[in-house]
């Protein structure tokens, strides 16, 4: 790693050189104060880094797209629609949607859209400084520092209070298309003691969240099979099936598929008559009653409950470890916010653990 | 392809919660929740989350359309308008402007609603202007601005929060106006308790403190039955009685009779239950009632709003933070239709159009004469046209076919009417009998304002261009107005004028202006030189009548209770999933595969009663008309009551439902009436009520 490691003044530096060869995708704010991921970002735009500025939406919708288009008939043959792509940068992406990604690179492993876009986004990640609101990476090993192996380039503040006591930043080159896209950057290379600052900063982080154990009780108990069934039928009353928690999780990866005919009404007469079909794919939700309809009308998670717990399931359990190498949560903590009916993570795993502990 | 963000606010409910668009390639392909809105926080509910389906380019309309023959034909703008002109003054000439008129859409801006009321008086010389608060919220703007002397709700959602007690009587919110059901269900996970008074189990009725299971139709006697309960137990308040409210002698005296047996006996609650909801109201530091179609929707309506009223005033809850009476509002912009002045009887800002000085005022203003007659509400407007004196009518963004009571009067009185223009985004079951039909601009297409119920005006903006030759509705008015002759009166260059036009011609809007919108993330009426910032919570130191007027109501039955023939109660509710007419939501799959099989809910016991299975088909019939569906078994209802949600074209619920009417506001008793069902033979699938392409067929002519 030290090999690829090299220190940079200015951030600005760095993303302008990017520029030349990616198109920009940061974090800005608009008028109203919101924070989100911007396409076609002007580099000149001053971006926003770190813990302090994590979108409500993370940025999955770059690589998973909300709503595209698969493939269309056109009453003969069928023809793939590839999606149209340009190099992107996303520049300044958190630990916890950067584990995310990782995820998702697995979980979409064989999708060509997802692979095609995929490709051509270099992901430029960034080392948070203390602990953001609803935020518990550190509990489920998302964060808050970048995990290796996750991103193209990290970058990471190595000043204090603003005292600049080795170097502004560290950059590291995680990959060779990292590595490729700093070539002709005159920076000088890093030293041991970069790292070891880095560290001690992570140290010291880690020691500002809050006490989350009962997440992690609440873990040991959703594996146990401890929760007990009015818990779940209690919380999922509250649930709306809203979608909003799947939409918003980093992770989530459900999709379904539909065809829309281009077709003028019948009561319509008109030049064109040509039936041509399209079919496309939107996120999906597991907390929708039809999710697991089956044809016959059979659904295996019918109750409101069967469908919270197996989200959090899906998002906690040990089964998944050998496919995933990791829990399903990356502690970002969005479906908090979300929720409107208060069963978001920390609102789920504390009833959980007070239910279990007592 | 790159991805625009354009903020704006969700199209369905009053809530009125932020939205961020994101549009690629001219197509808005999601939405984002907005984390700094002031109501919605970040969050969505399943209709907002799927907006962008409601709007998509996939069958929406492009050109305008006439009917020729039997089946429509694309039409130029010219062609179209020229010709709704022509008949528009034809008819003036011949029977007169009392024979034309205009329904205006609570889902268009203020601006649309505006230029809609404006084309009505100052165009067409009619009053007849109105739109669908008739069928949803007409009680409470009649019956709060007797007592209190305005009709919106007096405090703002945020107060949920702040309350002690929360009382929701005949609203479902979680399904209804989500983001204000789950602030409820946060409350009272926070501690506040909650009562729902309803003859359905909703789901807040399943978390909360305290549910009134009533039976239907019997909100007064048991509103009278709390307040007796208040009175014999001296837990009014007292103070707020003698500085605020008169009429408290006689309201004590006329709820003396409704006894704890009388009333438990009318409304089937335990007579314990009443002391507890009594209790708790009154001796609250603050409660929060929060009311929907479940008090205005019955031939009592009006009644009912007083009722609810007068519990409000003699608790003195009302004027404080986390107090107040709160109608949850049906539409985005319902609030703002009613506030532009889309009603027959009030000019914007509820000037009265009676009112001499108010014609004068608009007639200087406006520079041309206004009408000076009384208006017909939209029934009425039907009634005339079954008559033959009425003619031609302008329908904006509404499918009264689907959503109004008794399907068949309403499509046989379309049926006569010599014009019938539909101004719509997709071809609903009502632009489907239109001579023609107009392609409107979607919200996401257009700059305006929309008002939510806790009086918020709020800016949305434009993030894609309309399809094909689709215009915005107040620029439809404007070209009509060139072509009716009189292009002098509504030719605005863009939204932000209709709205300064309108701001110096009321007094509750006189303080706001787009920039303030944006800087503020909205404002909230009255905002004016008094309220520079705006009015939270209203009526904290008077009523705008003065002194709130406590008014004795008498519980009275509903028009059609069961009998040997018709022997169940029926009654209708809304689904999460769906909204209105099921036009924009439909479109969603997502939202479409939630749609339950059955959709005429049912208590365990009937359908054992009855041997009906789940989902099997069964014809229900009411005096008006015959609609198949499934049943679906849920102990949501108690026994005795089906209830049907009124979202579906192939099943409308408005076949069966009464169009008796509340006296002084013309709003039909929907929410309940008497039905008879058979069963189908158990494979045969129910029949589609849905109209074919081109309208209602010959069974009408």
């Amino acid at each position: 790693m030290l090999n690829h490691s090299y220190l940079l003044k200015d951030l600005d530096i760095l993303k302008q050189h990017l520029a030349k060869f990616y198109s920009m995708v940061q974090i800005e704010k608009d008028a109203n104060g919101e924070e989100r991921w911007t396409d076609q970002s002007d580099p000149d735009t001053v971006g926003l880094f770190g813990h302090k500025h994590l979108p409500s939406t993370s940025p999955k919708g770059f690589l998973f797209a909300e709503k595209e288009a698969l493939y269309k008939f056109d009453g003969e043959t069928f023809e793939s629609i590839t999606p149209q792509v340009v190099p992107k940068v996303l520049f300044g992406v958190q630990a916890c949607d950067l584990t995310a990604i990782a995820y998702q690179d697995k979980f979409f492993k064989q999708d060509p859209y997802y692979q095609k876009r995929r490709e051509n986004i270099l992901l430029v990640g960034i080392d948070c400084e203390s602990p953001c609101t609803n935020g518990f990476c550190a509990e489920v090993k998302a964060g808050p520092h970048v995990n290796d192996n996750t991103a193209d380039l990290v970058v990471s503040r190595l000043t204090v209070n603003g005292s600049n006591q080795l170097a502004e930043w560290l950059v590291i080159a995680e990959t060779e298309k990292g590595q490729n896209s700093i070539k002709g950057l005159p920076l000088d290379k890093a030293h041991k003691a970069h790292f070891i600052l880095r560290n001690r900063l992570l140290d010291k982080m880690r020691s500002e969240f809050a006490d989350y154990s009962y997440i992690n009780n609440a873990i040991e108990y959703l594996n146990d099979n401890a929760v007990p069934q009015h818990l779940w039928e209690e919380m999922s009353v509250r649930c709306l099936s809203c979608s909003g928690c799947t939409n918003l999780c980093p992770t989530c990866s459900c999709y379904s598929t539909y065809e829309i005919a281009e077709k003028q009404p019948d009561n319509v007469i008109s030049e064109t008559k040509a039936v041509k079909t399209e079919t496309l794919r939107v996120w999906d939700s597991c907390l929708f009653e039809g999710f697991q309809r089956e044809a016959s009308g059979h659904n295996p998670a019918q109750q409101a409950a069967q469908r919270v717990e197996r989200f959090w399931f899906h998002k906690f359990s040990d089964e998944y470890l050998t496919e995933f190498q990791r829990y399903g949560c990356v502690g970002c903590g969005r479906c908090e916010q979300t929720c409107p009916g208060t069963i978001g993570v920390h609102s789920v795993m504390k009833r959980i653990n007070q239910e279990c502990c007592s | 392809m790159v991805q625009n963000l354009v903020n704006s606010i969700c199209p369905f409910c009053g809530v009125g919660c932020g939205i961020g668009l994101v549009a690629t390639d001219n197509n808005i392909i999601s939405v984002h929740p907005l984390n700094k809105h002031p109501i919605s926080q970040g969050k969505l509910c399943a209709k907002g989350w799927n907006t962008a389906f409601g709007i998509s380019r996939h069958g929406r309309l492009t050109h305008p359309l006439m009917k020729i023959d039997g089946k429509f034909r694309e039409v130029s703008w010219q062609q179209a308008l020229s010709h709704i002109a022509k008949s528009l003054k034809k008819f003036i000439s011949e029977s007169g402007p009392q024979s034309v008129g205009v329904i205006s859409s609570a889902r268009a801006t203020n601006e649309d609603n505006y230029a809609a009321q404006k084309f009505a008086r100052a165009v067409l010389k009619t009053n007849n202007i109105d739109h669908c608060a008739r069928i949803c919220h007409s009680p409470s703007v009649a019956g709060l601005k007797k007592t209190l002397g305005s009709g919106a709700m007096t405090n703002s959602i945020d107060d949920v929060g702040k309350a002690d007690v929360i009382f929701v009587i005949g609203a479902d919110p979680t399904e209804n106006h989500a983001i204000i059901g789950g602030q409820i269900m946060q409350a009272k996970l926070s501690g506040a308790t909650l009562i729902v008074v309803d003859p359905r189990q909703t789901r807040l009725a399943k978390v909360a403190d305290l549910h009134l299971q009533l039976n239907i139709g019997t909100n007064i006697a048991l509103l009278n039955g709390l307040l007796n309960i208040i009175f014999n137990h001296n837990w009014q308040n007292e103070d707020f009685i003698n500085q605020r409210c008169e009429g408290f002698s006689e309201l004590k005296a006329h709820v003396a009779e409704y006894t704890l047996d009388k009333v438990a006996k009318i409304t089937g609650v335990k007579g314990e239950d009443l002391v507890k909801a009594a209790k708790l109201y009154s001796q609250a530091n603050a409660s929060f009632l929060a009311y929907g179609m479940g008090i205005t929707q019955f031939v009592s309506g009006t009644n009912n709003v007083i009722a609810v009223s007068n519990l409000a005033l003699i608790c003195g809850q009302i004027g404080r933070e986390g107090t107040g009476i709160n109608p949850l509002r049906g539409q985005n912009n319902v609030q703002g239709a009613c506030d532009m002045g889309c009603l027959p009887n009030v000019y914007p800002d509820y000037q009265s159009a009676m009112d001499q000085k108010v014609r004068e005022k608009f007639t200087q203003a406006w520079g041309t004469e206004v009408a000076n007659f009384p208006g017909l509400t939209s029934l009425g407007m039907s009634h005339q046209a079954k008559d033959g004196h009425f003619k031609g009518l302008l329908i904006f963004g509404e499918d009264p076919v689907v959503t109004d009571p008794d399907r068949n009067k309403v499509a046989e009185s379309f049926k006569v009417m010599d014009l019938l223009v539909v101004i719509e985004l997709s071809m609903t079951e009502t632009a489907k009998m239109a001579d023609i039909v107009l392609p409107a601009a979607s919200f996401a297409e257009k700059q305006g304002t929309f008002t939510n119920c806790e009086r918020r005006v709020q800016l949305i903006n434009k993030a894609v261009n309309p399809p094909g030759e689709a215009k915005i509705d107040w620029q439809i008015l404007k070209e009509l107005a060139k072509e009716m002759g009189v292009p002098e009166l509504m030719d605005w260059k863009d939204s932000e004028e209709v709205f300064h036009e309108m701001t110096q011609l009321t007094h509750s809007f006189s303080g706001i202006s787009y920039a303030g919108l944006q800087q503020n993330n909205g404002l909230q009426w009255p905002c004016n030189e008094e309220h520079p910032n705006g009015s939270r919570c209203l009526h904290a130191k008077t009523f705008p009548i003065g002194k709130g007027k406590l008014i004795p109501v008498d519980h009275a039955p509903t028009d059609e209770v069961p009998d040997s023939e018709y022997p169940f109660w029926f009654t209708t509710q809304r689904l999460h999933f769906h909204y209105g007419c099921g036009s924009m939501t439909r479109k969603s799959p997502l939202l479409e595969r939630e749609t339950p099989d059955g959709l005429l809910f049912m208590h365990p016991q009937d359908a054992l009663d009855l041997g009906l299975k789940n989902h099997q088909g069964v014809a229900v019939s009411s005096r008006r008309g015959c609609v198949e569906t499934r049943v679906e078994i849920s102990d949501q209802v108690s026994p005795g009551l089906l209830s049907m949600p009124y979202h579906f074209k192939e099943a409308p619920s408005n076949l069966l439902t009464n169009n008796a009417m509340d006296p002084g506001t013309e709003m039909p008793e929907l929410k309940v009436c008497a039905v008879k069902l058979v069963p189908l033979p158990e494979n045969q699938p129910p029949r589609s009520s849905e109209l074919s392409d081109v309208g209602i067929g010959e069974q009408y002519a």
